[in-house]
């Protein structure tokens, strides 16, 4: 059996896959203690730890710790000279005409930054020397009174020669032997030193908070006599067995939506859709990401809290658009959906814990694309007067009937959607109607046809199962990690063959790294090459697989590299260019051996009736029926409205859905 | 046509986010440091008549009046007349142009033949020629500074890419890889732009996007409208001064007065000083843009869309041979000092109608250094601005080492400077201690920047201010420090540099350059103890410093 429990900030799920059958659990969180919620699951789904051979996590843990800013405390070492790093920043200002803007809040304090003397250029050559003694006398005074949890290290230029980096923490390994010490070069390897430092004091401070939670979890889970595999998912879409996110713990971050893209991927490709968009919307927010070939773009760069991540993560854009998001009017008149959410207390008036603001899950209601019998598989009953109570003030501001209003605020919430999959799609010279949009989480199911009408997407794929696809997700992950490598070249003469050889090197210690790990079969490889035009300084990431790496020469590199900028700046010539290759990325990948698929477990009781519904300006007859009662090959024209466990479908008039074999819901547009 | 609110609400901002994306990949596919790290650049879009309907959130100061440096390019090639492929260019500073550097480049968006309006950027060049690679601070007119692109229309096909307009800019400049780059760069964000537009027309009709520009606009009016009502009638006043022309010692005086009258805001400058023989006069579209930035940031919540609209209720004026609205061919370069004297004298004046909606006077200084080497025949330019701190405000301290607000350069990085230039290192990037103004509220710091020379032959170029006149605390806080700058040479000999110079450096000297730091705001006695705590903590006061505060 293979399980995978996720842990999110309020409800922990599991999903077991075992000869085909699934089983799936949802206990609540304990957000003080995440791994009591992780083992409540596994009773909940009355599961024997010697039943599973095959055991993923996923947690917030470390988001958490930066959010709620509960990390270790840091002592951090800079180049002398440079002790303010993370105080100055980029010195600019996010919002320009913000007379009391205020720089996001480092994660380390400045009187526990230490400088040391020492100074590498951009070639990796050395210009003043690493002077042990010194060094050891300031890491001696540094850490002498041991109040410090963990250290970071981020020296200039390391990212082309961190031999000064290695050397500090050889030092303070061998000096303070429980530190948990991380230098930047381990974390990443890309220029410009503020990015890099914040990511490594990032990393360093979640760091032992990651190791005491894995630990424990590990201790109680020996204790309950596991003894097979136990690996943690990543922010980069891969999962990789606990030993190799203890040395890394800033990958964790952002694991959970990178989870439900996995699942997404998975599940979708079963039915055969392998360019898809994800669409995970759910009480506050929505995550939304473009897949390629069943492979999602990587980005290096994230933010968390204000501070930059370098690290490779999954490419997620993410606005405030959910469920619990505020409907309002601004001082001009114009009507505006989120950023704001009632969050889950009170929630949405028609929670009825005595929330008064009208939100998304409001405007359903009255528009009548929920009904209050058949919200979250009817556990929770809504109040449609008070949702009705919360609009009506906005519907006499704009003359419109309650039912107009909810309508015009729900298209105001789909447009900004929209824009949220422009960003990664449109943005990055990718047109949306090539894909399928996947929706997820509690409420992407019903905004998604509409979203994919504004975008011209004609297929949306409803995964069964949706509120557990990222549980699924932990399961369906590969192993995985990426390693990068900083070495500049231009693109001329025999440059292809230093390529293949810097390839070969890292494929190497890759394939190394993962042996360690035991790791040893059926090894995927992705090679990608970030490029720029000389003089720029913002790089293209090309990727090639084995068959064009082997045929590679100057002319495929300038034409795959002109190809990929032309895609998302709309010029470049290398005609008249010099084009370079900045920086290496292979992935070394493991699959986790087949994946069933999550067929639909239905526990809500089948129904089928009629309701009203107002869309688009008009009121309509609608089929509403639970998830159940739609039995595979039986097509039904919209409007519906489709229930199931955690969600509500809704197939507007001009699309028609059926279930396929996989039970993935397939909705398209009406020829 | 009427637009729907609704259409309204989804449409508005699909421009607010096509504007944005222009931004980004103008920044992002740059050539040069100033553009592709400090991003000193801005994009817009404009609708048929030059209006700014919509703009990426960059440099305030590029963005304010884009519609005045458009109007003279439409006065000599009317819109209509326009075809495919034109576009407009402009950094006339007498013409609409801010200083010469900031080229204004605007292209026409055709939807099905109709012209539904303009996509823009603005892109500040490393160098566009004149006396001096970078920068030329002894310059006494405007000639002296660059090569002036008066407001033209050229095409790009016939014109760019290897066409004769390119070649005489190529011609004219030092460092033509990267700004052609750089230019380039602003083409392919303005047809990013009109791309963008080009899809919401297909998407809503040219005449609802038409018509939503149009109403965009007056909503912006209409928020700005409600903001400016909610202060106080009555003519308010504010005074600051730059600290010399750069030749004498006097200060030069900046006053505004600002009247509020309603829903309408004047701002008048008469009573500033007049005009100079160096570069820091402020050609009059610089100075309207820091009236606007003033009156926005104080009035109303950063939320409202900056657009023409905006600028409707707020009437700038200045007497012609002042220093903010100087006549040809005076220099220019150094616009940003006056402007940011007159950004402060305006938000002197609101505070006395609206103080808790103000901030005590910041560093507001462009702290300008440009060095420049000629080798085997190229030249290697570096230009970098550097910020100080925010004056601090009526529940919190000053920002610390941060540009000033009518810019938003980011700083660029020292390992792209270790990449791109081998005739200098910065050894030492750091806040200052203490130097923030004293307060209930403390003044940001400002920041230290150490370079040590490699090579011989090296010109240093500077401009700056608060040398001598430092920043206003506010209701009781106290000043920043001033800024400094000195060089140690080789010899260990110590010079002070001017705020306004040129010097030149070899192999083993070292600059230290540090910028200054805003004023507080109320009186320091009334500080809490937890911040003053954290103040020791973090060392960013100083013990004796804390102690003479009580």
């Amino acid at each position: 059996m293979r399980v995978g429990i996720e842990v999110g900030g309020t409800f922990t799920d599991l999903v077991a896959i075992d000869q085909g059958k699934v089983t799936v659990a949802k206990v609540p969180s304990t957000p003080a203690r995440p791994d009591e919620g992780a083992l409540s699951s596994l009773d909940a789904a009355q599961i024997q730890l010697d039943q599973i051979e095959d055991l993923v996590h996923g947690s917030t843990v470390a988001t958490n710790a930066i959010l709620e800013r509960k990390g270790a405390k840091v002592a951090f070492f800079v180049t002398s000279g440079f002790r303010d790093l993370l105080l100055l920043q980029r010195h600019d200002r996010k919002r320009i005409y913000d007379l009391f803007y205020q720089k996001p809040q480092p994660v380390v304090a400045r009187s526990d930054t230490f400088e040391i003397n020492e100074r590498i250029t951009a070639d990796g050559s050395v210009v003043t020397s690493l002077d042990m003694n010194s060094a050891q006398h300031v890491v001696e005074a540094a850490l002498a009174g041991g109040n410090y949890g963990a250290v970071a290290i981020c020296f200039l230029n390391s990212y082309a020669n961190p031999a000064h980096e290695e050397q500090l923490a050889n030092l303070i390994r061998e000096r303070f032997p429980d530190v948990f010490v991380t230098h930047s070069a381990e974390v990443t390897r890309e220029f410009r030193e503020y990015e890099r430092a914040t990511t490594t004091t990032l990393s360093a401070y979640v760091q032992p908070v990651i190791d005491s939670y894995i630990s424990r979890l590990q201790d109680e889970l020996d204790a309950r006599g596991y003894r097979r595999n136990f690996s943690i998912m990543q922010s980069n879409g891969g999962r990789l067995p606990t030993e190799g996110i203890r040395r890394n713990a800033i990958t964790s971050l952002y694991s959970g939506p990178a989870a439900g893209v996995m699942g997404a991927v998975r599940q979708a490709g079963i039915s055969g859709f392998t360019d898809i968009i994800t669409l995970d919307m759910g009480g506050t927010s929505t995550d939304v990401c473009l897949i390629r070939d069943g492979r999602p773009d990587l980005s290096t760069e994230t933010e968390i809290n204000g501070l930059p991540v370098r690290t490779p993560v999954i490419d997620i854009a993410t606005i405030g658009a959910g469920g619990g998001s505020i409907i309002w009017v601004d001082d001009g008149g114009m009507l505006r959906v989120g950023p704001e959410s009632t969050g889950a207390d009170p929630g949405p008036a028609c929670y009825g814990r005595g929330g008064i603001l009208p939100a998304v899950t409001d405007a359903h209601l009255v528009r009548g694309t929920l009904k209050s019998e058949a919200f979250v598989g009817g556990r929770m009953s809504l109040d449609h007067a008070k949702s009705e109570a919360a609009l009506s003030s906005l519907a006499e501001r704009f003359d419109m009937n309650l039912e107009q209003m909810a309508d015009a605020a729900l298209r105001v919430a789909d447009a900004n959607i929209v824009r949220a999959i422009q960003l990664v799609s449109t943005e990055r010279g990718r047109d949306p109607r090539d894909y399928v949009l996947v929706p997820f989480g509690g409420a992407g199911p019903l905004h998604a046809v509409r979203v994919a009408e504004e975008l011209e997407i004609g297929t949306v794929v409803v995964p069964p199962n949706a509120g557990v696809l990222s549980a699924f997700g932990l399961l369906a992950a590969d192993f995985l990690r990426y390693d990068s490598f900083t070495h500049h070249l231009i693109v001329e003469g025999t440059v292809s063959d230093d390529v293949r050889e810097i390839f070969g090197t890292m494929r190497e210690r890759a394939a190394q790294a993962f042996a360690q790990l035991g790791l040893t079969e059926d090894l995927d490889y992705t090679h990608t090459l970030e490029m720029r035009f000389v003089g720029q300084a913002f790089e293209i990431p090309v990727t090639l697989d084995d068959a064009a790496l082997r045929e590679l020469n100057t002319d495929i590199l300038l034409e795959r590299f002109v190809e990929a900028h032309h895609q998302i700046f709309a010029f470049g010539d290398a005609g008249r260019q010099r084009v370079e290759i900045v920086s290496f990325r292979l992935g070394v990948s493991a699959p986790p051996g087949p994946i069933p698929t999550l067929s639909e477990v239905h526990g809500m009781e089948a129904f089928e009736t009629d309701g009203e519904i107002f869309d688009r300006g008009d009121k309509t007859q609608c089929l509403v029926m639970s998830r159940s009662a739609c039995e595979r090959g039986r097509k039904l024209t919209g409007p519906a409205l489709i229930a199931d466990e955690t969600s509500t479908i809704y197939v507007p008039q001009g699309w028609h859905c059926s279930h396929d074999e996989h039970d993935n819901l397939i909705i398209r547009k009406d020829a | 046509m009427n637009v729907d609110p609704i259409d309204q609400a989804v449409i508005s901002q699909g421009l607010i986010a096509s504007a944005r994306e222009m931004g980004v990949k103008l920044i992002r596919s740059a050539y040069s440091t100033i553009l592709r790290e400090a991003s000193d650049g801005s994009a817009a879009l404009l609708d048929r008549k030059g209006n700014v309907v919509a703009q990426a959130e960059l440099i305030p100061m590029q963005l304010g009046p884009l519609g005045a440096t458009f109007k003279p390019c439409a006065e000599i090639v009317p819109p209509d007349d326009l075809e495919e492929g034109d576009f407009y260019i402009n950094n006339s500073p007498f013409e609409g142009g801010q200083h010469l550097p900031d080229v204004f480049i605007f292209s026409p968006i055709f939807y099905e033949g109709t012209l539904v309006g303009f996509s823009a950027s603005v892109a500040h060049h490393l160098d566009l020629g004149g006396g001096a690679p970078g920068m030329n601070p002894d310059a006494t007119d405007v000639h002296q500074e660059g090569i002036i692109i008066p407001p033209s229309r050229y095409n790009m096909q016939r014109d760019w890419n290897g066409g004769s307009f390119e070649r005489l800019i190529t011609a004219n400049i030092r460092v033509p890889e990267l700004t052609i780059g750089d230019f380039n760069a602003q083409f392919a964000a303005n047809a990013i732009g009109g791309e963008r537009v080009k899809q919401l027309c297909a998407r809503y009709g040219v005449e609802t996007i038409l018509s939503v520009m149009e109403s965009h606009l007056a909503y912006s009016e209409r928020r700005m409208r409600a903001a400016i009502s909610e202060i106080p009638d009555g003519v308010y006043e504010g005074e600051d001064a730059v600290d010399d022309d750069g030749i004498h010692t006097e200060p030069l005086l900046i006053k505004a007065t600002v009247t509020v009258a309603g829903d309408d805001i004047s701002v008048d400058f008469t009573g500033s000083a007049s005009q100079v023989l160096l570069n820091l006069n402020c050609p009059f579209a610089s100075t309207v843009s820091a009236a606007l930035a003033a009156v926005k940031a104080v009035a109303s919540s950063p939320d409202i869309p900056f657009n023409q609209g905006l600028a409707a209720p707020i009437t700038v004026t200045a007497p012609y041979g002042s220093l903010l609205n100087p006549k040809p061919p005076v220099p220019v370069r150094a616009r940003m000092i006056p402007a940011f004297r007159a950004f402060d004298a305006v938000v002197k004046a609101l505070a006395k109608a609206v103080p808790d909606k103000v901030i005590a006077t910041g560093f507001d200084t462009t702290h300008s250094i440009c060095m420049s080497q000629l080798v085997d025949g190229n030249y290697s330019i570096y230009l970098e601005i550097y910020g100080g701190g925010y004056g601090a405000g009526p529940g919190s301290d000053g920002t610390d080492g941060v540009d000033g607000p009518l810019s938003n350069c980011s700083n660029i990085p020292v390992e792209s400077l270790d990449q791109q230039y081998n005739f200098f290192r910065v050894t030492e990037y750091a806040l200052r201690p203490d130097s923030g103004g004293r307060g209930k509220f403390r003044g940001g710091n400002g920041l230290l920047r150490k370079f040590e020379i490699l090579s011989d032959d090296v010109t240093m170029a500077h401009y700056s201010d608060r040398y001598r006149v430092a920043p206003e605390g506010a209701f009781g806080g106290e000043p920043g420090d001033h800024a400094r700058t000195r060089v140690v040479r080789m010899n260990g000999n110590e010079e002070a540099v001017a705020s306004k110079t040129s010097i030149k450096l070899n192999r083993g000297d070292v600059v230290i350059s540090e910028t200054g730091g805003g004023g507080g705001y109320g009186d320091p006695s009334e500080r809490s103890t937890d911040r003053l705590h954290d103040d020791l903590e973090s060392g960013l006061v100083t013990p004796p410093a804390a102690q003479a505060a009580e």
